[in-house]
């Protein structure tokens, strides 16, 4: 019964998951061709200065999804996975967010991790907290230890066998997220599926000890049921609060006025020091010039978009380093917490989390700026509009290949050896499998 | 017929029964030092907030003010930037609160999304839920109601306690109300203290409205006694209906997750299958698509705002626009405006309207969950729901409205049509105008608006404690004493 609902509700998440990434591709398509449309349509009815065109025109970047994305949603359902930029001030554009309902978001989503992180657990508490209580409150046990001599390996089959039906039901998951979302059978899949395999072995360790505690079964169950509380809400939810104020970031709200502030005043500026500043940041362009007295000029104006994105520079950096450092702490404390832990490593390792997402938005500062300088000495040149190829102007991708190593496995791995440690020697210091 | 006096004392006697255990001492107190955790950690973040946005409003306020100066469309661009306050009653149930948008810089020509909410700055541990004593209260609390609970009726009975309560003459009736009462007053343990610490700090940040404050707090205190009253006759009940104390726990834990975990879940999948809603490019290629289909103010060929100028010529007698006793490149904008912001609200409103309906399925639930019925309260009264946040965000496009076509009039009446550029002397008006625009303040829900919100979930939550009362009433006989 139990086996059934897990199934059941696995299969749902993994075509939770199918739906997921191919509403994510279609948007990585659909962007291509707005990108493109966009492109012919402004080419085709701009005619005048290649600046003015610029000043139209936007560029896609997408962040390309790795396929375990599917399988550990993350942040990806709120994060876009592409964006369409033009050359001028960054900062207003890039941090636009996917629409979603606000709602879907507090109740979160119902993928594999999801399944794996809280129903695993609870249906393996369900299998095992009246293990041997049961046989004590049926009267069975005492019949059970005459009968044989090692009623501990009994008790220790049972638990073997619950075991199997567990991993029998995780690996026909397995099976069926590779084949329905055609995922590559690749390092990446053989994590995921290690942590959740040691995610499992946690919960089972965990269960016997407590089994081996011999306490009564309904005591087994509240013991279990309050442990995957404090590990499954509790703990994280404190965790969280904490990681956030001690780490405030105020610097998301400096940047959207410093970069606002910092090209729109230039307007009512003398035009030389906003050049000058330029100028310096970028010495290969110091043989263009405003033309004096000129109200208006695309090298000036570009000069001055460029200003909004240099003097939020201080807050931006500010803000990424906090960002890094609240995902840095967050890491650290999953160390002593299974299910954080677990968790971090799935999105890490599906590219759902913090890190793809400091990693992409490095990614596309830096496209951002490869843009600029492939079209700034166009419009200072003052190049014709149909001189230029556009249609090389395609999206481009960011492809996150940061890779894991082996030391992710090792804390689930020690707390699992932990708890069977503990769980041997609480059940020979209680003597309750000698009967 | 009801005796009180029997009532009371076997509530007294469940009261003083779950408090002898020192554990359940202990989880009363641990309970309350996370209430007092989770309330001053969610006060202090609020106040943090509220301090930013005062802060930063203020920040935006002064620079927009001592703006020089200049041409009122340079105004229109610089824009202003618009900060989300929460309600003070916010910190009792975040809510949506975590994945709303805080800052939205409003421009003309064009609607910003509103970025930086709390999730898009935090791990993905926020997943996990929040911190708060919403969640403590109406996820923990019911699930420590039942482990206290489970063995209420059942656990006399496998002690062959209950035939002798019987034989003294106390009736079911009597029986049960006096078992979920002596539950719900251990409840009240935890969440009367968790309620006064909501009102010291309530007083503490001293809203300048205090009345539709504290009409919220009354709403959120009466619906949670409701709500954990009805968990404690629920727990009761299926004692009373489980063959044995195992069984029941069994039953309530299945209760717990069917109510907190899957209907949730389930329902936000239904909901998305049935109202499936668009993503931001497909948004925004919309718009875009149906903007082209009505004229481009920017493109001078335009045939649209052809058609006007050759209108506007033709009405007042001239030849050239040059001629027009206004400015006629603010008349053009200011049409654009009107047009691209039309364009734009009626594909913000369906978006909406999707909104709701998805998560109207999932309010729809409550019939079957309590859970979500309180939650939906809870979140209505502390201002966290997605109402709320329609406010602000319809508010701030209003604002933004208003002040490019305050900037787009300024510029038809003040500017002169011979201008050629608006660095020009002649392009130039005061900045007093900028100190006559008001500074953006959103409001909250109003009290109409709250009791619409909550009113179906108000009638879940009531229909589920009339339900048990008349199980109490009409199905004691379908009980075993035995």
């Amino acid at each position: 019964m139990g086996l059934s609902i897990l199934l059941a509700i696995g299969i749902l998440s993994i075509h939770i998951g199918k739906v997921f990434i191919d509403r994510q591709t279609k948007v990585i398509e659909l962007t291509q061709e707005v990108q493109t449309e966009h492109l012919e349509r402004h080419v085709e009815y701009i005619d005048g200065h290649i600046g003015l065109l610029l000043y139209y025109v936007k560029f896609g970047f997408a962040n390309e999804q790795s396929p375990l994305a599917g399988l550990s949603l993350g942040q990806k359902d709120f994060r876009q996975a592409a964006q369409l930029i033009n050359i001028r001030n960054l900062e207003e554009q890039k941090n636009t967010t996917e629409l979603l309902n606000p709602l879907f978001q507090l109740l979160g989503n119902l993928d594999l991790s999801f399944v794996l992180i809280y129903l695993f657990p609870l249906i393996i508490i369900a299998l095992c907290f009246d293990l041997l209580s049961e046989e004590k409150e049926s009267g069975r046990w005492s019949l059970l230890a005459v009968q044989s001599k090692k009623p501990k390996s009994i008790i220790l089959s049972k638990l073997l066998i619950r075991f199997c039906f567990i991993v029998i039901a995780f690996i026909l998951l397995a099976i069926l997220s590779v084949v329905y979302l055609k995922l590559p059978v690749d390092v990446s899949l053989l994590s995921y599926m290690g942590i959740a395999f040691l995610y499992i072995c946690f919960w089972f360790s965990l269960s016997w000890l407590i089994v081996s505690l011999d306490k009564s079964s309904k005591q087994n169950c509240i013991l279990l049921l309050s442990v995957w509380l404090l590990l499954t809400t509790v703990i994280p939810a404190i965790t969280n609060s904490a990681v956030s104020s001690i780490y405030p970031i105020p610097e998301a709200y400096d940047t959207t006025i410093d970069s606002r502030d910092g090209y729109h005043t230039k307007w009512d500026q003398p035009k030389e020091p906003t050049i000058e500043k330029f100028k310096k940041l970028y010495p290969q362009y110091e043989k263009y010039n405003h033309p004096e007295g000129a109200s208006f000029g695309w090298f000036w104006y570009y000069a001055m978009q460029h200003m909004g994105d240099e003097e939020s520079v201080e807050a931006r950096q500010m803000m990424k380093e906090k960002l890094s450092k609240r995902n840095t702490l967050t890491q650290k404390i999953g160390y002593f917490v299974p299910s954080i832990n677990t968790q971090l490593n799935l999105n890490r390792i599906s590219k759902t989390g913090m890190d793809n997402y400091l990693n992409y938005m490095n990614a596309l500062e830096h496209h951002h700026e490869k843009l600029r300088l492939t079209f700034y000495p166009k419009v200072f040149e003052e190049k014709t509009i149909k001189s230029e190829n556009w249609s090389q102007y395609k999206m481009e991708y960011h492809v996150d290949d940061s890779n894991g190593s082996l030391f992710i496995f090792a804390p689930l791995f020690l707390a699992s050896l932990l708890l069977i440690g503990l769980a041997a020697v609480s059940s020979r210091s209680n003597q309750i499998l000698m009967g | 017929m009801i005796r009180f006096a029997q009532i009371k004392l076997i509530a007294n006697h469940t009261y003083n029964n779950i408090l002898t255990f020192p554990i359940n001492r202990w989880l009363v107190g641990g309970f309350l030092v996370l209430i007092a955790i989770a309330l001053s950690s969610s006060y202090m973040s609020y106040a943090n907030h509220q301090h930013d946005v005062g802060h930063y409003s203020k920040d935006v306020r002064d620079r927009w003010e001592n703006n020089p100066d200049k041409h009122p469309h340079r105004m229109a661009h610089y824009g202003y930037v618009a900060f989300r306050s929460k309600f003070p009653l916010s910190f009792f149930d975040q809510g949506l609160d975590n994945y709303l948008g805080n800052v939205m810089f409003l421009e003309a020509h064009r609607q910003n999304s509103v970025n930086f909410s709390k999730a898009s700055l935090s791990s993905s541990l926020l997943r996990f839920g929040e911190l708060s004593v919403g969640l403590l209260l109406q996820l923990l609390l019911p699930l420590l109601i039942f482990f206290w609970g489970y063995a209420s009726v059942s656990g006399e009975r496998e002690k062959s306690i209950l035939k002798l309560f019987f034989t003294q003459g106390v009736s079911w009736k009597e029986l049960l109300l006096g078992k979920s009462l002596g539950l719900f007053s251990v409840s009240l343990l935890i969440i009367i203290p968790a309620l006064i610490f909501t009102l010291l700090l309530l007083f503490i940040i001293k809203p300048a409205e205090f009345s539709p404050v504290l009409f919220s707090f009354g709403g959120v205190a009466i619906t949670h006694l409701i709500y954990l009253f009805v968990m404690s006759f629920l727990a009761t009940w299926i004692s009373a209906k489980s063959t044995s104390s195992k069984s029941s726990l069994i039953t309530l834990i299945g209760c717990w997750l069917f109510f907190v975990l899957i209907i949730p879940k389930t329902s936000q999948v239904m909901a998305q299958i049935i109202y499936p809603s668009p993503s931001k490019i497909e948004f925004d290629a919309a718009v875009e698509h149906e903007l082209i289909q009505h004229g481009d103010s920017h493109n001078p060929d335009d045939p649209h705002f052809n058609a006007i100028k050759d209108s506007l010529l033709s009405e007042y007698n001239v030849s050239s626009t040059k001629d027009l006793p206004f400015n006629f490149g603010g008349y053009i904008m200011k049409e654009g405006e009107k047009l691209s912001t039309e364009v734009f609200r009626k594909h913000q409103e369906e978006l909406i309207n999707t909104y709701k309906k998805q998560n109207s399925v999932i309010q729809k639930m409550a019939i079957l969950n309590p859970y979500i019925a309180i939650k939906n309260i809870s979140m209505v009264l502390s201002g966290t729901d997605f109402g709320s946040y329609q406010i602000f965000k319809s508010e701030a496009e209003e604002y933004r409205y208003n002040l490019a076509q305050t900037m787009n009039n300024l510029q038809i009446e003040h500017i002169s049509n011979t201008t050629t550029s608006s660095a020009d002397k002649g392009a130039v008006i005061s900045q007093q105008y900028w100190k006559d625009f008001p500074s953006f303040e959103h409001r909250f829900l109003k009290v109409n608006e709250i009791i619409d919100s909550i009113s179906y979930s108000l009638f879940c939550l009531i229909l589920w404690l009339g339900l048990l009362l008349s199980c109490m009433f009409f199905f004691t006989n379908t009980l075993r004493a035995l």
